[in-house]
């Protein structure tokens, strides 16, 4: 039973309001992140505003072209999307250059991007490949084993760069997958404990110290004001000030006096909750809930276990993601670089975001395509 | 499906139904996450949204202080004596340094001083944002001044000249003790008074402490925005204007209190002169004094010591502070005390042969051959002891100090100055209450010649004389125009005070007291001499060591007719009364009645 290739028109016509609501909401946060940027960006030299709405462009052609790609067929050639977005992260984490500590950037005329938003894809697909094969009526032993080296790879490269919050959010979307795949308890403790040993591993070798520093200082948040204890404190400042409905556009003090950093970026969270309050908060939260509930539905309705572990790995990505953005800015959790999906500027990360809506939308066309 | 296919367990729906099952379980911890996120963001945002709002707020606003110029001080006639004058403080904004070393020797270069210095100086500012402007150096002078401003473009751009005000005592020495100085504020004062800010000064003696609070003023505020560096965001939220200080008018005469100065210059002691009217002081000098000017900045420790140290103690205000016995200006009180009670007749005569025996004991008359026989002008007129020993002892010690106390001895004459001394007037109930042992008859002897325990500042004679001056009125000097009280009647019969009045006259006629005398205006005093040890033997004070010599007093008035200005010279182991102090007192009279007419 060969999937046959299906025409393109009675593909529109089985667009349904799923994917409708996928793409809407992502638009609607994009758009959002547009005004919030663009407040928080007034007084910088470059337009970030502009910028993300190339960014945004390009990622909905990203979008489009994701989603009219068959995905059996990125699965059938997993292996080798995995290796060459292995090697292309390994090139700019050797010989990439340097921004803000970290090498990770490839130039793309005068845009910046990082290979390791296009890993995050590569890793999902050979996981959802190699796991849904453990779902045969003879399944490998020690499929999670394979499934963690193939983790291992990307996560301590960009652990290497070093971008200690691009590595952290591969833990979720493994743990996800695999939970789902269905692991057994036994094999998951046993992995958790190697994981444990490797941590320590890496705290002890690899940190750099101001990353010791964030970590620390986080238990720690009134010991260094003026460090990374002051970020937390001048986000939440930011964020409890907001109130109910936010000091309004351009209006956010702590956003346009330089007391939050990065505010496009990584605290654009901040901004927003600044600038629109616990309304805006709750606006966003909710759009971003629509947009992961609708991912669900269209995990759920999956007619195959790679396409539903396909699904639930980038999920599992952007919901670690505006987890923990969001956890992060109001200080439950340390700073680190991990931004929030479609509200934060930067290229290569939106683009992710948008092919894994691409890549769901699809999903959610060919649903019925081989019943 | 299963049923169809029993074998195959692990069909594909099977499968996929498992799958669902685990996924829908995980929404549900996703679903958790996110409200314990949301609960996060309500805790901050709406529970303790106002306290985040008031950091806010802090972070954004600062409050700049606007300076309040202190008042200036006049003398009667509206002569500036203190002022306000304008400094300049070199300013450094790092962040438009190329080079902070060359910047740093160029500064060096231009003040004069060591770099290493400016490099300290700059250290304490470490913790302030490289784009905010800190201070360098204080004090610069105009042409150092110009060759910053020249070299600002294109050169030096970091260095800014700011301005501020500095109080700029313009007598500095001859004014000292009457305007005063400033001086830091002790901590207690800042808690006590919100409006002190740091680097505020405070007036710490004389006018300026006793006006403080006018003389200050209010300062203004401006409250400005400011980004997270600390520069100056946009148009200022709110502003007030700072309230000047008031200033304030002396009863001070410039001239005469000069002059004063210059008579005391190389002695110790003070001036004291007042207007018999109303008690409005024209001058008030202590000598050694001090130059205010030199606590208008930062004070080192050392350099305080060196004022508070210096030889002759120049802080202490001795016209007020200070106190000493009298001498024989005392006998004015006692000429009072005795035609006030009918004990003294002017016309009795008493021998002098320069001794006399009372109590068991010798007592010498200052003249040692004696006065021969002298009545009471007479006694007043050459100052003779022996007449007022015998005398002393009629009256008796209880009415000695009583008519003392009321003509303002041994009492504080109430000047606004703040630290006046009471000085001592003594009776059988102070010895019996403070000593702890009873009178002996023999000190009223001493107490009548302005001996013994006695002890008045200059001040206190100059309100004794002025009661004398103006028929009888106890004044309260005052120095700040506006300031005076109409003067108290002492209750005393107008023929004695006369009678005082025209020997004092005669005093400076024909008795002790001629070197006062002057062409210019008609005087009238009376001359004082003050042992500081108790002597078993005569010495001339002239053959004492000089912290043993006598202390030389001479209290005057004139014009005798009408008097205007009373005139006390006390000059600290200065010798004779006559030859130290009245020639002082009549160059005093001099420069005051043949300038240009007075009130």
């Amino acid at each position: 039973m060969l999937p046959q290739r299906p025409d393109p028109w009675p593909l529109v016509r089985r667009v349904r309001s799923v994917s409708w609501l996928l793409g809407c909401s992502a638009l609607a946060l994009s758009a959002i992140g547009l005004v919030v940027i663009s407040s928080a960006s007034a007084d910088m030299s470059t337009d970030y505003e502009v910028r993300q709405s190339a960014w945004i462009a390009l990622g909905l052609l990203v979008m489009a072209a994701a989603a009219a790609v068959d995905y059996s067929f990125l699965l059938r050639y997993a292996f080798w999307i995995y290796l060459a977005a292995l090697a292309a992260l390994a090139a700019v984490t050797f010989f990439g250059h340097e921004a803000g500590g970290a090498r990770s950037w490839i130039g793309i005329g005068g845009f910046g991007g990082q290979p390791s938003d296009f890993c995050k894809i590569a890793t999902v697909l050979l996981l959802a490949r190699h796991m849904a094969e453990a779902q045969a009526p003879v399944a490998p032993r020690g499929w999670l084993w394979a499934a963690s080296a193939v983790v291992v790879a990307p996560v301590l490269l960009i652990a290497l760069q070093p971008d200690m919050g691009g590595a952290l959010m591969f833990v979720p979307m493994l743990a996800a997958m695999a939970i789902v795949a269905g692991v057994r308890l036994r094999s998951a403790l046993i992995a958790l404990g190697v994981a444990a040993v490797v941590a320590g591993a890496i705290w002890i070798f690899a940190l750099q110290d101001y990353q010791k520093d964030r970590l620390s200082s986080f238990f720690r948040p009134h010991a260094d004001p003026l460090g990374s204890g002051y970020q937390v404190r001048q986000s939440r400042i930011a964020i409890g000030s907001g109130q109910v409905l936010g000091k309004g556009y351009g209006e956010g003090t702590q956003s346009n006096l330089q007391f939050l950093p990065t505010p496009h970026t990584d605290f654009v969270f901040a901004v927003l909750g600044e600038e629109y309050g616990f309304m805006g908060v709750t606006v966003v939260l909710g759009l971003l809930l629509l947009y992961l509930g609708n991912g669900v539905r269209v995990a759920l309705a999956a007619r195959d276990p790679a396409g539903m572990l396909l699904v639930v790995g980038l999920l599992a990505f952007m919901a670690g993601h505006v987890l923990y953005n969001t956890a992060m800015v109001v200080g439950l959790l340390p700073i680190t670089g991990i931004p929030l999906p479609f509200l934060s500027y930067g290229g290569s990360f939106m683009l992710f975001c948008c092919a894994a809506t691409g890549l769901m939308i699809g999903l959610d066309i060919r649903r019925f395509v081989n019943i | 499906m299963s049923l169809q296919n029993p074998t195959r367990e692990h069909s594909s729906d099977w499968v996929l139904l498992n799958m669902a099952a685990r996924l829908k379980w995980l929404c549900g911890v996703l679903g958790l996450c996110l409200a314990v996120v949301i609960g996060a963001y309500w805790y901050h945002q709406i529970i303790r949204a106002e306290h985040y709002e008031r950091l806010a707020e802090n972070n954004r606003l600062r409050v700049l202080r606007l300076d309040a110029p202190r008042g200036l001080i006049y003398d009667r006639s509206g002569r500036i004596l203190v002022e306000n004058t304008p400094t300049f403080r070199l300013m450094i904004d790092r962040s438009r340094s190329a080079d902070l070393g060359a910047s740093l020797a160029f500064a060096a270069e231009i003040l004069g001083r060591e770099e290493r210095e400016l490099r300290a100086a700059l250290e304490r500012h470490r913790g302030v944002a490289r784009e905010v402007p800190v201070l360098l150096a204080e004090d610069l002078e105009l042409t150092q001044v110009a060759r910053f401003e020249v070299s600002k473009e294109p050169e030096h751009p970091e260095f800014e000249i700011a301005t501020s005000r500095r109080r700029l005592y313009r007598h500095s020495f001859q004014t000292a003790h009457v305007v005063g100085h400033l001086g830091e504020p002790t901590p207690s004062e800042h808690d006590r008074d919100a409006s002190l800010a740091a680097g505020d000064l405070v007036g710490r003696s004389g006018v300026e402490l006793l006006r403080d609070r006018l003389l200050r003023g209010n300062h203004g505020e401006r409250i400005v925005v400011v980004d997270s560096r600390g520069r100056l965001m946009g148009e200022d939220v709110r502003r007030t204007d700072a309230a000047p200080g008031e200033s304030v008018t002396l009863t001070i005469d410039l001239r005469l209190q000069q002059l004063a100065e210059s008579l005391m210059a190389d002695k110790i002691g003070a001036i004291v002169a007042l207007d018999p009217r109303d008690g409005a002081i024209r001058a008030m000098v202590s000598s050694p004094s001090f130059d205010p000017n030199s606590f208008g900045g930062r004070l080192s420790q050392q350099d305080w010591d060196r004022i508070v140290d210096a030889p002759g103690k120049p802080l202490q205000n001795r016209a007020i502070q200070n106190t000493y016995p009298p001498g024989s200006v005392f006998k004015i009180a006692m000429v009072v005390a005795g035609l006030a009670e009918g004990l003294l007749r002017p016309e009795e005569r008493i021998y002098c042969n320069g001794a006399t025996r009372l109590y068991d004991r010798r007592w010498r008359c200052w003249q040692s051959r004696g006065h021969g026989l002298v009545d009471l002008r007479g006694a007043l007129q050459h100052s003779c002891d022996i007449y007022f020993y015998r005398q002393g002892v009629k009256i008796g010690i209880e009415t000695i100090a009583a008519y003392a106390r009321r003509l303002g001895l041994g009492d504080r004459t109430g000047v606004e100055l703040p630290g006046e001394s009471e000085g001592l007037v003594p009776d059988p109930e102070w010895s019996r209450n403070r000593r702890g042992y009873p009178w002996y008859p023999g000190e009223t002897v001493s107490v009548a010649i302005g001996q013994g325990p006695l002890l008045t500042s200059p001040l206190q004679v100059a309100v004794m004389t002025a009661a004398v001056a103006n028929g009888g009125f106890r004044v309260r000097p005052y120095l700040i125009a506006g300031g005076g009280k109409p003067p108290e009647p002492l209750g005393l019969d107008g023929e004695v005070v006369s009678f005082v009045a025209e020997a004092l006259a005669n005093v400076v006629e024909n008795g002790t007291g001629r070197s006062a005398r002057t062409p210019v205006v008609a005087v009238a005093g009376k001359t004082g001499t003050a042992q500081v040890v108790a002597q078993a033997t005569w010495i001339r004070s002239e053959d004492l060591p000089p912290e043993q010599a006598d202390h030389a007093w001479f209290t005057s008035y004139a014009p005798v007719e009408a008097p205007e200005l009373v005139v006390v010279v006390f000059v600290e182991n200065g010798g004779r009364g006559s030859e130290a102090a009245a020639p002082l007192a009549r160059q005093m009279h001099e420069g005051y009645f043949s300038a240009a007419p007075k009130t």
